[in-house]
């Protein structure tokens, strides 16, 4: 789960990182109490969870308070329907750097890694400048060593007070790791001031999603999520993610469903959604349609491969979801695996045409999508 | 001959007794597993499929001669497992739990490596040698599937494995070893450190891996390749092609992070190295035949 930069901020302060001072508001004429605290000039910063907000116009930095009023109005008006924004105090930078910590899978540890060339994009600069990327292996064993801390501070050749800040935030922010169970944790930039303070100018918190049942502090509402359906899906925990094409999909395992997607797009179709209802979902057909029937589709496509969920009881639950549902749009089936033969009886029972080729499935949801006959 | 696992393979099931552990512990021996004992704690002196459980694995290795250790336990406790699994000197382990927590799964990932030994997963349906024996949950019966042959097949996802194997299988080839490594950002073992054993293997003639997105474990395919770790002849095939950069879709392992795991970069490396990839899971079977790969 990936936390807002607000709530990510509010975890750093309370591991003893410094943040800006900042107030964060849901409204338009919540903007005014907030200078008065803040003061201008001021960072107005929309509070979304895709990257690259600078570039997108989403983060201003603004020097009157009526620049500030503009900037926020034009941010809740927002097609990306906007719902916070943080109005943050403007930090007097001297100079910016990069920290982050996640694991490393091939070497099974944990892994600090820093940068002096703070604010940009670190994707980029691990293609074009490598060895300006410190990388330190952390055994989860033991946990962040100070001398570790200690030994990538000093290599960034900065003066003594932020040296010495720069190890206490190291290890604050790996408490910060283990606590919240992170995938990642990162401070880009991290500011350190004119005034020689060492503070976090934004923040991302990524928890691990097999381990939130240890992590009650960050549930999810429905304002979390893009649409009601998303919001269901995740109830159920279903895996689901909304597009705006024409094919619903509706299959069985992560592997499976990806190609499948994969496979609509070379024959020239679009996806309305993807849904797994593979796995320990197997028996919850009729609600994966439910759905389904609640984003804009032209057809659904059912592909399953199944091997402890099996193709017979996959069936059973289609045809008990197209009964109970009566969807008002064609339905694809390729229901393979565990009792296939048996599926195929019920899937025919019960009017279906169930086809057993995923390829040959995915071209007649095209063909369908597209106005073809059925 | 077959990788990791055969008829010969001295087996222990950790979490015998609980509704997963003795349903697969069943099919596992129908198929010719040689499963010796489980272990459950609490639940020494009883008998599952005719075998004895013991309280713990260090008591079931005093007992019998014990390879390799397989777990049907939930996965808040697999750490526990493992790490017992290990503490008693066995050296191959598999776990099929999905939802390990990650930094628990970093943890096992290190602790196999310092105990010289392979944890398979988590979050798959295990390794099978078809007509041999299995260890996990995979239905062995599904002849279009696991049928025995010689391609050695490792896999990131349960559900495709069953996709593109019944594609090989279709195109007249049978499978030596099926050693799924699961679809979690950490899983135990990964592809490539399975290449040697492989390679080593007089059965295996190719072997096809079915990667996705994210990660870079098709990439360390490519460079034992160029070491010359692997020499025979391999296909890939991976989803994920068309899938949104940054939208975690799929497994957890599958999203493209740190400017790196695009299928694209994949398909490169692979391709750079004599690989060939199969765009779609059809034409794995094709591309085999391409690379004159003899059908057994």
């Amino acid at each position: 789960m990936k936390l807002y930069e607000y709530q990510a901020k509010n975890v750093f302060s309370k591991a003893g990182i410094k943040i800006p001072k900042s107030v964060l508001i849901e409204k338009n004429e919540e903007l005014e109490n907030a200078l008065i605290e803040i003061g201008v000039p001021c960072v107005v910063k929309s509070q979304v969870l895709s990257g690259g907000r600078g570039k997108a116009g989403l983060v201003k930095f603004t020097k009157t308070k009526e620049e500030a009023t503009l900037e926020t109005k034009r941010l809740f008006e927002h097609e990306l329907n906007i719902k916070k924004i943080l109005i943050e105090e403007a930090v007097n930078i001297e100079k910016e750097i990069y920290v982050s910590m996640t694991v490393d899978p091939y070497l099974g540890t944990g892994l600090l890694i820093v940068s002096a060339e703070g604010g940009i994009d670190i994707e980029t600069l691990a293609v074009t400048q490598p060895d300006k990327i410190i990388k330190e292996p952390i055994d989860l064993r033991y946990g962040l060593m100070p001398f570790q801390a200690s030994r990538v501070a000093y290599s960034l050749n900065q003066p003594k007070v932020v040296t010495k800040a720069l190890i206490k935030l190291f290890l604050n922010l790996y408490n910060v790791f283990k606590k919240y169970d992170a995938e990642l944790v990162e401070i880009n930039p991290l500011f350190i001031t004119k005034d020689l303070e060492v503070i976090a100018g934004d923040g991302k918190l990524m928890i691990d999603d097999n381990s939130m049942f240890r992590q009650p502090e960050f549930e999810k509402g429905q304002s979390d999520y893009k649409s009601v359906a998303e919001f269901e899906a995740a109830k159920e925990g279903i895996p689901f993610i909304e597009f705006d094409g024409d094919i619903g999909l509706m299959c069985a395992g992560a592997g499976l469903t990806t190609t499948v997607y994969d496979l609509i797009h070379y024959e020239g179709g679009t996806i309305a959604n993807y849904l797994e209802f593979g796995g320990p979902h197997y028996k919850k057909a009729v609600k994966a349609m439910e759905i389904c029937l609640k984003v804009p589709s032209k057809v659904i496509l059912i592909v399953t491969f199944g091997t402890i969920a099996r193709a017979d009881v996959m069936a059973e639950g289609i045809v008990e979801a197209i009964n109970r549902l009566k969807p008002d749009r064609p339905i694809v089936t390729c229901i393979r695996g565990t009792n296939e033969q048996e599926a195929v009886k019920i899937l025919r029972a019960a009017g279906l045409q169930p086809l057993f080729d995923t390829e040959e499935a995915v071209r007649k949801a095209v063909e369908i999508a597209k106005g073809g006959t059925q | 001959m077959s990788i990791f696992i055969d008829q010969n393979t001295k087996v222990c099931v950790q979490g015998i007794t609980g509704k997963e552990g003795s349903f697969w512990t069943k099919h596992m021996i129908e198929l010719g597993t040689q499963v010796l004992c489980g272990v459950t704690p609490g639940k020494e002196g009883q008998f599952i499929e005719g075998k004895p459980v013991y309280n713990s694995v260090k008591k079931a290795v005093e007992h019998h001669d014990i390879d390799a250790s397989m777990l049907f336990v939930p996965p808040k406790l697999t750490k526990d497992a493992v790490m017992e699994a290990l503490d008693a000197g066995i050296k191959k382990v598999v776990t099929i739990a999905d939802g390990i927590p990650l930094h628990e799964m970093v943890l096992i990932r290190q602790a196999a490596k310092e105990h010289n030994a392979m944890v398979v997963g988590g979050n798959t349906s295990g390794v099978i040698s078809p007509k041999l024996a299995m260890m996990g949950s995979f239905p062995h019966w599904i002849e279009r599937v696991y049928k025995k042959g010689n391609i050695g097949v490792m896999t990131r996802s349960g559900s495709l494995t069953n996709e593109v194997t019944a594609m090989i299988v279709a195109a007249g080839y049978g499978v030596s070893t099926l050693i799924g490594v699961g679809g979690d950002p950490v899983p135990g073992t990964r592809f490539a450190e399975f290449l040697p054993l492989y390679e080593a293997d007089e059965e295996t003639e190719a072997i096809v891996i079915i990667g996705e997105l994210g990660g870079t474990m098709e990439e360390e395919v490519a460079d034992a390749i160029k070491e010359g770790i692997l020499t025979k002849p391999l296909v890939a095939f991976l989803g994920g092609r068309t899938a949104p950069k940054g939208q975690k879709m799929g497994h957890a392992g599958a999203i493209i992070s740190g400017g790196k795991g695009s299928v694209e970069d994949k398909i490169k490396a692979l391709t750079e190295v004599g690989a060939l990839v199969a765009e779609r899971p059809r034409l794995v079977g094709k591309l085999l035949e391409q690379l004159n790969v003899p059908k057994k």
